[in-house]
């Protein structure tokens, strides 16, 4: 087991009232799992990758990490087995650093010591790395990455994510600020990198389509529960209107995401 | 020409602070006060070993490493305890006043007559007596600027870096952000205990009140060198405070000279100082304000 939630329980307090973002979630994945997870704003999807992440812990409920319980420890020392991808292409590289300088930073993830962060054989393995993303950032490595579009940034941070091969890889919406282009060439960069590395990747998304036709599993969060799952040939031959059915009966009817999807399958 | 000697001797001692500045300020982006603490605990530590027999240069280290220690406070108390950055900062300044106070058992210590790390170092040195307190003090300051360029080339340099512009990724890759700020400080509060050490080792004395205005100096310093070098790097960035750091001493000296004349007296000089500095806080607005009008 690559990764295993029991009975996790997050609330916060708002003013005013308090919010149950996750209540009693309980999750596992194999090694190379592919795992898609859906809701609408507010269903807990980015808590329940804060909570793989460590940087929420959970009030009640357990985390384990390729065998290990992590559930109290921080986020940096649990990074060696979790990379993760943000959505907004900012979070995920140092702007004022060039763009070897990010991988260099990603590639070690515990101690830091007096070694020098560039050297030739690594430049090397780098020049290497980012010639497969296919956007000439090769050429591109002594640049300042905050120099880099949106879709280069998200391409660098993907890798840098992956490089140090973790045993779990969070995607939090991360193509859904880019234009449809770049969003294409990004997944595809992620498909490609996650198929080497055999990383166990839960990927959060608000497309439908995507979380259809990726993955393995399809997760649906609803005001912090888990309201749907299905996997195998069961989620291999389900549409998105069957989803859209799927929720209908299952009382989500108010929501964006429903919409949305409605939408797409109308036009 | 001897105002411009007098004017790089002391742009390199008080560089040591400026490149201690540009740390804690630019790479770290914390506003740390701490260092008008700091930079009198380097003079006054220093003074008050050397007055008691000790070996200039051994002084002088000591002063570096108490500067470390009293700023891995400050950033102890900010990053560990939430206490607002500015505050810890401004908490640090004050406890350090009564130290130095306590260190040296009076509000000024001289130092005439005794050995002294600059002079001791120029020497040394091969060079004609006039320039020779010069070429100490470069010495100094470039082989300081040197070693930190090479750290932030280093794995741990590069975290600390990154640490400023992205506390969230660091730990993401492994590492704790706060520790970063506390290292980050150390290393700054080092450099401008050291500068304070040299400079009372300098002018020969130690005062409790020359650490008033610290900050803003080595502000101004950072912001004059960025403005004439555009640094793009770490090596340029560290140059460029060294540089500021001389043409502001410089600016100081000719202000003290020639300040007379125009009815400028030396207790103007920090209302100067904080004039510049404030001037090139507010002109990058300003144009930014002047386009937008334009445009």
């Amino acid at each position: 087991m690559s990764l295993k939630l029991e009975g996790i329980c997050k609330s916060f307090s708002l003013p005013g009232q308090r919010v149950h973002a996750l209540s009693n979630v309980s999750l596992s994945a194999d090694p190379e799992e592919f795992i898609t997870v859906i809701g609408s704003n507010g269903a807990g999807k980015s808590t329940l990758l804060d909570i793989v992440a460590g940087v929420r812990h959970p009030d009640k409920g357990r985390v384990q990490i390729a065998g290990r319980d992590v559930t109290s420890r921080p986020a940096h020392r649990r990074a060696r087995w979790v990379g993760r991808v943000f959505q907004d292409p900012l979070q995920g590289t140092v702007p004022d650093l060039t763009v070897e300088e990010n991988l260099a930073l990603a590639c070690k993830k515990g101690r830091r010591g007096l070694r020098f962060a560039l050297g030739r054989r690594r430049r090397h393995l780098w020049a290497d790395a980012l010639s497969r993303l296919d956007m000439s950032l090769e050429r591109r490595a002594q640049e300042l990455s905050g120099h880099l579009s949106g879709g280069e940034r998200q391409a660098l941070t993907v890798l840098m994510a992956t490089m140090a091969r973790p045993e779990i890889l969070l995607l939090d919406e991360h193509t859904a600020a880019l234009d449809p282009a770049n969003a294409d060439r990004v997944l595809r960069i992620t498909q490609d990198l996650v198929g080497e590395g055999g990383m166990t990747t839960l990927m959060v998304t608000h497309r439908m389509d995507q979380a259809l036709c990726l993955g393995s599993r399809l997760i649906m969060l609803h005001a912090g529960e888990i309201l749907l799952e299905v996997a195998g040939e069961a989620k291999s031959s389900l549409q998105v209107t069957d989803l859209v059915r799927l929720f209908h009966r299952r009382g989500v009817s108010d929501d964006a995401l429903l919409l949305e999807a409605t939408e797409k399958t109308r036009g | 020409m001897a105002l411009l000697v007098h004017a790089l001797e002391q742009g390199f001692l008080y560089g040591l602070m400026a490149l201690g500045v540009y740390i804690s300020f630019r790479v770290l982006r914390f506003p740390d006060l701490s260092v008008d603490g700091t930079f009198p605990l380097g003079a006054s530590l220093a003074a008050s070993l050397i007055v008691s027999g000790w070996s200039p240069f051994a002084a002088s280290i000591a002063a570096a490493g108490a500067g470390a220690v009293a700023c891995a406070f400050t950033g102890t108390l900010s990053s560990r305890f939430r206490v607002q950055g500015l505050l810890a900062g401004v908490l640090t300044m004050i406890m350090l006043y009564s130290l130095n106070l306590r260190i040296m058992g009076r509000p000024n210590l001289p130092l005439l007559g005794r050995p002294s790390a600059v002079s001791a170092t120029a020497n040394w040195l091969p060079i004609p007596s006039g320039w020779a307190v010069l070429a100490a003090a470069g010495l100094a300051a470039v082989a300081a600027k040197l070693l930190l360029d090479l750290f932030f080339r280093t794995e741990l340099g590069l975290t600390l870096r990154a640490a400023g512009g992205n506390p969230r990724l660091v730990q993401a890759y492994g590492a704790d952000p706060k520790n970063m700020v506390v290292l980050g400080l150390a290393v700054s509060n080092g450099l401008v205990a050291l500068s304070g050490a040299l400079v009372a080792q300098y002018s020969g004395f130690a005062d409790v009140n020359m650490g008033v205005g610290t900050i803003v100096a080595g502000l101004a310093a950072v912001i004059v060198g960025e403005m004439i070098l555009r640094p793009r790097s770490v090596a340029w960035a560290t140059g460029a405070a060294l540089l500021g750091s001389c043409l502001y001493r410089g600016a100081i000296l000719v202000a003290l000279r020639y300040g007379g004349a125009l009815g400028f007296t030396p207790s103007d000089l920090k209302l100067l100082t904080a004039l510049v500095v404030l001037a090139a806080l507010v002109a990058p607005v300003v144009r930014g304000k002047l386009k937008r009008e334009e445009a």
